[in-house]
């Protein structure tokens, strides 16, 4: 059985090693030297920061509440957030841009912030932020769920009849407790968003140097033909997820573990 | 396990990171309704793989007119949805026109400007190394053939009609090793050598270093149009013209198609503000002028119209003045200049009649009546303008005209000359077109002209064929033949002829 696991490693080496042999360093260097790319790169590290950072808040209340709370409509909240990691990407980047169009009673969200509270989302980088948030969340939240469920609770039951209110023994027992997740949580939501590219491509669009992300530079380069540049940014990509995951990996436990 | 302070300022300080964050955004994009120079940018939808041209030919109209083109890149498929969800944008170019067409019915599109066409050809490793040189030979065993689905993408659309004929997409289909969803994954197949051969758009392979393409007669109908469509929606119509007036100037982004490898076609020439010379007989004017000011006004564009006889348009063309397109008052003055002009179009009809003062003080019934001595009749003069040559005909074809010319005290060029006439009592009856009467039915009374066929003109539109701006005036046309432009020539008097509603003007 870990001959089959170990194949699986290998052909994770291969295929970097395969990506690496076709690019050559001044394919690589020349790529990277695309004004265009670097704005890409610039937007991808700010929007996937900021799509993680808005996950680990959403997701670790709500692991929680999963985790913790029995009450009636549980299961429908459960499967309700697990939707983005089973819907194809696409789907979810339609369902956005219908959402933010969508007419009602002459209503319309994309309008109403538009012109009322003068923040446009589609075709913007709040639309990209989003659409990374939708997806990247839904494993957060697994993720946390996880966690706490793997804690014992009898701390934070001991907690409470030493006076601490609920909300207390959550913030000063709870997450302490659950800090490892809450990386694993960040890790994965940082990790996911990077690779997200169907529900951009339709509720951000891929306009160059405004809401062009790594994924979308691989596709459009593809797109024309220009192979070796496809090859560079993903190299690039790969370097990126290996770089946070190794950072996050130290501020969690050290390479020792 | 953490101290309880650092919890918040863990909370804090990832607070702080996404305001941060957001921040930076924020500042570090550029936002389209604050430019510096106060022009709004445009959006255009553009199919990914038109990337590479209008990528360079948005930098150069940028560089000589300041205004941004905001891109937006996608399959066509996917950026048609877009457009038909959200609504916005200002163009649509897709990876061929079937996209346009689909979007038209949708009535999300407003104009089409045609720009390059792309061949079907098959692509190889440079130098050819399986020696493909016709259809039979992408049928060989040693030969690994990828095509593009026809369901998803444009070319394999036109290569399924183009070979159905003789059962030739069987042959192949069976043949092949995959169908693939989009052309460039053709050519990808064809350059990293999952595929010997494939079946791929000319220009697409402009930036493939590696492959080059074979031309097979079997695929000489095979072939894609590309062109730019003007959103219906747009809020900015007059820079969406522009800009899309600019992408197919012959002298400006044909020159870029070009250099990326399409088959371009005679375009327009550019010009910032271009000037059409529109010759039109003067009984049209009230049936396209206002269109004429719609579309001036849509397009940012200048048309002069010249409204006269038009034997007296005729003879100014004849002596060297060559408007951009001509919309005659009868075939016979379209004819006299022929060599000038496209092929005409056939567009309305109009009927002579017989002119009279409101409730008929007269009692003119026919044409034969119009050679009694008390009566002080108005013709058009039969050199000058196409009423008074059909009168002519007419008259003739009555037996009467030797008659009626003894009461003829005035021969006018224009029919609303002799309307002007007979408002002021210099005339006591005209003829002229039921057009003219249109235009005075408050004080004027028409009384048909039976039997005789001769009696109705018809009027052709021709754009010239050494005109600078072809499309232009096509455009023109177009709108000339909308639907609210024929009810405009419908309460005028004329009868539409055109049968399709907007035919297209090469």
């Amino acid at each position: 059985m870990s001959a089959i696991s170990a194949l699986f490693v290998l052909l994770i080496v291969l295929l970097l090693v395969a990506d690496i042999l076709f690019t050559s360093f001044s394919d690589f260097a020349e790529a990277l030297a695309k004004p265009e790319i670097q704005v890409a790169f610039r937007l991808t590290l700010l929007t996937c920061t900021a799509a993680a950072i808005l996950s680990i808040w959403v997701a670790t209340p709500l692991g929680y509440l999963l985790s913790r709370y029995r009450f009636p409509g549980r299961w429908f909240i459960d499967t309700l957030v697990d939707i983005p990691i089973v819907l194809p990407p696409l789907v979810l980047g339609l369902s956005l841009l219908i959402l933010f169009h969508l007419s009602i009673g002459g209503w319309e969200l994309e309008a109403w912030l538009r012109d009322r509270v003068g923040f446009p989302v589609t075709y913007r980088w709040p639309a990209v932020v989003l659409a990374q948030f939708s997806v990247a969340c839904a494993f957060a939240v697994r993720t946390m769920r996880v966690t706490f469920d793997q804690i014992d609770p009898r701390a934070e039951d001991v907690a409470r009849t030493l006076g601490c209110t609920r909300a207390q023994a959550f913030l000063q027992i709870a997450i302490p407790q659950a800090w490892r997740g809450m990386i694993a949580a960040t890790t994965i939501a940082w990790a996911r968003a990077l690779g997200e590219f169907g529900p951009i491509l339709v509720f951000a669009g891929a306009t160059r140097m405004r809401t062009e992300v790594l994924s979308t530079t691989v596709f459009l380069e593809l797109s024309i033909g220009q192979l070796d540049a496809a090859v560079a940014v993903s190299l690039l990509m790969v370097a990126m997820a290996v770089f946070v995951l190794l950072v996050l990996r130290v501020l969690g436990t050290g390479l020792t573990a | 396990m953490l101290p309880k302070n650092r919890i918040f300022l863990l909370i804090i300080g990832s607070a702080a990171s996404l305001a941060g964050i957001f921040a930076i955004l924020n500042l570090d994009i550029d936002s389209p309704s604050t430019p510096d120079d106060g022009q709004r940018s445009l959006m255009l939808y553009c199919a990914a793989s038109n990337r590479a041209v209008m990528e360079s030919i948005a930098a150069d109209y940028e560089n000589e007119f300041g205004r941004k083109i905001d891109i937006q890149y996608g399959p066509s498929q996917t950026l048609l949805s877009s457009m038909e969800v959200t609504g916005s944008g200002d163009l649509f170019l897709p990876a061929d026109d079937s996209y346009l067409e689909m979007a038209s019915q949708k009535r999300l599109i407003a104009e089409e400007l045609p720009i390059a066409q792309m061949q079907a050809v098959v692509a190889v490793k440079r130098n050819n190394p399986k020696s493909i040189e016709q259809l039979k030979d992408l049928l060989r065993d040693d030969v690994r053939v990828v095509l593009a689905s026809p369901d998803t993408a444009a070319i394999g659309k036109v290569v399924q009609q183009t070979m159905s004929g003789d059962d030739q997409w069987e042959s192949i289909t069976s043949t092949a090793t995959a169908l693939r969803t989009t052309v460039n994954e053709v050519a990808n197949d064809v350059t990293i050598g999952a595929a010997d051969a494939g079946i791929v758009y000319d220009a697409v392979l402009h930036t493939y270093d590696d492959l080059q393409y074979v031309e097979l007669p079997e695929l000489a109908d095979a072939a894609s149009q590309i062109s730019i469509g003007v959103i219906a929606t747009t809020d900015q119509p007059q820079a969406a013209l522009h800009f899309a007036r600019y992408v197919s100037a012959q002298d400006r982004g044909l020159k870029r198609y070009a250099e990326f490898g399409f088959r371009t076609q005679r375009g327009d020439v550019w010009s910032d503000v271009p000037e059409l010379v529109i010759f039109a007989g003067s009984m049209l004017r009230p049936a396209i002028e206002e269109t004429i000011e719609t579309f001036e006004q849509r397009e940012g564009v200048k048309v002069n119209r010249v409204y006269n006889g038009c034997g007296i348009l005729v003879a100014q063309m004849k002596a060297g003045q060559h408007p951009d397109a001509y919309f005659a008052c009868d075939s016979e003055f379209m004819n006299q200049v022929q060599d000038l002009f496209l092929e005409p179009v056939p567009v309305s009809q109009n009927e002579l009649v017989i002119l009279v003062q409101k409730g008929n003080p007269k009692k003119i019934k026919t044409l034969k009546d119009l050679a009694r001595s008390d009566l002080r009749v108005g013709i058009g003069h039969e050199k000058q303008c196409a009423m008074g040559w059909i009168t002519q005909n007419t008259f003739r074809e009555g037996g009467i005209q030797k008659e009626v010319m003894s009461n003829v005290t005035v021969q006018s060029p224009t029919g609303d000359m002799l309307v002007n006439q007979l408002l002021a009592g210099s005339l006591d009856t005209a003829v002229a077109y039921l057009s003219n009467a249109a235009g005075a039915a408050e004080s004027l009374d028409a009384i048909r002209i039976q039997g005789i066929p001769c009696s109705i003109a018809i009027q052709p539109w021709a754009v010239a064929e050494e005109s600078k701006y072809p499309e232009l005036a096509g455009r023109l046309f177009q709108q000339i033949c909308s639907q609210s432009s024929q009810d405009t020539f419908a309460a005028e008097g004329f009868q539409w002829q055109i049968e399709t509603s907007a035919p297209t003007q090469r």
